[in-house]
């Protein structure tokens, strides 16, 4: 297990620093850098500017309510797209034959994709999704206590595994039917906007869809609701954060499954 | 048992027929028009450890299709493969860590960065220890001067450099079975003759079993002691290469030069196919006369100045057998 471990460790970290290497093989990435994280800040802050002037309450949530719901959806994007942006790209994956490769190694193929790309200009998303929140956090006057931090680093992680097994799922039906494009813009348009905003804007069976089918409202609505002591419409037992990261890891269980059984189907490309 | 063992393997694939214009476009989106196409169809041989096998066949034959089989990428339609009894479909970890693949059309190298990079990155991923790393990066040395080029970032190598980087990259984990997809494709001769005497050295030293899928018959005559034909998905010929010869061209052509004109020349066991002023070809059945007999024969009679003797040409071989009718 400790050996395994260690391996699979030992297997992503020569990933990550071949990703980072490359990434920093051509100067102008170098350049851009260096004028992205004055831009991470800036880009973060105009737009806090423009929601604290264009925002009015909403679904009766006020401005910080907002800003903070919007801070944790963000924070949790922001990070899917350093670690698993590639599920976007599982499409063309498979019209390319970029599978047989990582089918050829021993060790598994989906922990291969996941490792095999880490996109550092997502950390600009992370840092706009950062300022935002610490920004709302101070507006409700947030409590930094031990279980408050542990509570947000749970819902922070259960959030990206949730969006990303959805991404890994809608996506790997490429296997079956060589495209999945415009299920995947789809799903990041419907998920830009369901997890910025409260759930109680839209109707009923919306939600319940977003709970029960797609538990996309699990990223950001619920947490929010329950650390802000807001209506959720549907209630649960126990902590309501408690969920997230459950849900995440089951989520990602499935998503692992799913990925798989397409994989079955793969057809490699003609060469 | 067999060390690879392929048993009525099939590969189907299905098609969508697509429809011209417009007006078929939509037509196909309600109606596809969809037919299945075997690009495999029912194969079966074994290959023995140790082996050097030459699988040939024209474009769009089945070859990497098998290939892909037998390495695991794809999954079979229908029967089986079985390396050292594993199946690489139903068990795939435990097996492609034994195996070593090059696509010659494909770079498994990261393209950005020094080779040596890649190298590492197999390292971790094949659990190579420290000691077997140098054995292999010293042996590969030896046999494709790798170290050569091992700092120079994969973009800036030739396409002869890189075939060598990717050759070295499948046999760092010391494979016991390599298959090769074209491994010679686009390369200069001197390029071709290194490739082909890695692919011998590695043979002989390390007992690597190779499975070679090429398009040119000069690797087939210099490595493979074994061939296997494929066309329209089934295997039309395998045997040694000799033996495939000795079939399919029985018969030699012996030029004779004569010192006079001489009309009517004649041998019961030859036959004149073609007659230049003084230059006649006879040709005959190996099996029936042999060369020497056939020269002495003709010398006591005609005056004769020169003799050669013509072997078969193994491109107009192939290419018959290439034309031969399948039956299926």
């Amino acid at each position: 297990m400790l050996e395994n471990i260690k391996y699979y460790t030992s297997v992503a970290l020569y990933y990550f620093k071949l990703s980072l290497q490359k990434q920093f093989e051509y100067p102008a990435m170098i350049i851009s850098c260096v004028f992205m994280i004055p831009m991470m800040y800036g880009t973060g802050i105009l737009l806090l500017y423009f929601m604290v002037h264009n925002f009015q309450p909403l679904g009766g949530w006020s401005f910080p309510q907002l800003a903070f719901l919007f801070g944790i959806g963000y924070l949790s994007h922001g990070l899917m797209m350093v670690f698993s942006v590639q599920n976007w790209w599982i499409e063309s994956y498979v019209l390319r034959g970029e599978f047989d490769r990582m089918l050829l190694r021993p060790i598994s193929v989906f922990f291969q994709f996941t490792v095999t790309y880490i996109n550092f200009i997502g950390l600009v998303d992370v840092m706009v999704g950062l300022t935002i929140f610490l920004y709302s956090c101070k507006l409700i006057n947030f409590v930094w206590s031990l279980h408050n931090i542990i509570t947000i680093a749970l819902v922070i992680i259960g959030g990206v595994l949730i969006r990303s097994s959805i991404f890994t799922i809608f996506c790997s039906v490429a296997f079956w039917t060589k495209r999945s494009e415009s299920l995947f813009l789809l799903l990041n348009d419907m998920m830009e906007r369901t997890t910025q905003y409260p759930m109680t804007i839209y109707p009923y069976f919306v939600q319940f869809i977003l709970t029960f089918i797609v538990p996309i409202a699990f990223i950001s609505f619920y947490p929010a609701c329950e650390i802000l002591g807001k209506d959720g419409r549907i209630v649960f037992p126990l902590g309501i954060s408690v969920y997230t990261p459950i849900i995440g890891i089951v989520m990602f269980i499935l998503a692992i499954m799913f990925f798989n059984l397409g994989l079955k189907k793969y057809e490699s490309a003609g060469s | 048992m067999a060390f690879l063992e392929v048993e009525n393997l099939v590969k189907e694939f299905i098609v969508t027929k697509k429809k011209e214009g417009l007006r078929g476009a939509v037509s196909s989106l309600f109606h596809p028009e969809k037919f299945k196409v075997r690009a495999v169809d029912d194969i079966s041989f074994n290959i023995e450890q140790g082996e050097i096998v030459g699988f040939i066949g024209p474009n769009g034959a089945g070859k990497s299709t098998t290939v892909k089989m037998m390495t695991g990428i794809l999954h079979p339609t229908m029967g089986s493969v079985k390396i050292n009894g594993i199946s690489p479909h139903k068990n795939r970890k435990a097996i492609v860590g034994k195996l070593g693949v090059v696509f010659g059309q494909r770079t498994q190298l990261y393209w950005d960065l020094r080779l040596g990079e890649t190298f590492e990155l197999l390292k971790r991923i094949y659990r190579i220890d420290d000691k077997m790393y140098k054995d292999n990066i010293k042996m590969l040395d030896e046999v494709l001067n790798i170290t050569e080029i091992i700092d120079t970032p994969v973009r800036q190598l030739s396409l002869g450099q890189r075939m060598r980087g990717d050759l070295a990259a499948a046999m760092l984990h010391s494979p016991t079975m390599l298959f090769l997809d074209e491994p010679t494709i686009g390369l200069d001769i001197e390029a071709k003759h290194s490739i082909r005497n890695f692919i011998k050295q590695i043979n002989e030293r390390c007992g690597t079993t190779v499975i070679l899928t090429t398009h040119d018959l000069g690797d087939v005559e210099q490595l493979c002691k074994r061939l296997i034909v494929i066309n329209h998905g089934k295997i039309v010929e395998d045997g040694p290469l000799n033996s495939i010869i000795e079939r399919m061209a029985p018969h030699r052509y012996l030029v004779v030069e004569l010192a006079s004109p001489h009309q009517n020349l004649f041998h019961p066991y030859a036959e004149v196919v073609k007659t230049e002023t003084l230059r006649v070809w006879f040709k005959f059945d190996k099996s029936r006369i042999a060369a020497t007999e056939l020269i002495s024969d003709l010398s006591k009679t005609y005056p004769i100045r020169d003799v050669s003797v013509k072997e078969p040409d193994i491109e107009d071989m192939i290419r018959e057998i290439y034309k031969k009718p399948v039956i299926s």
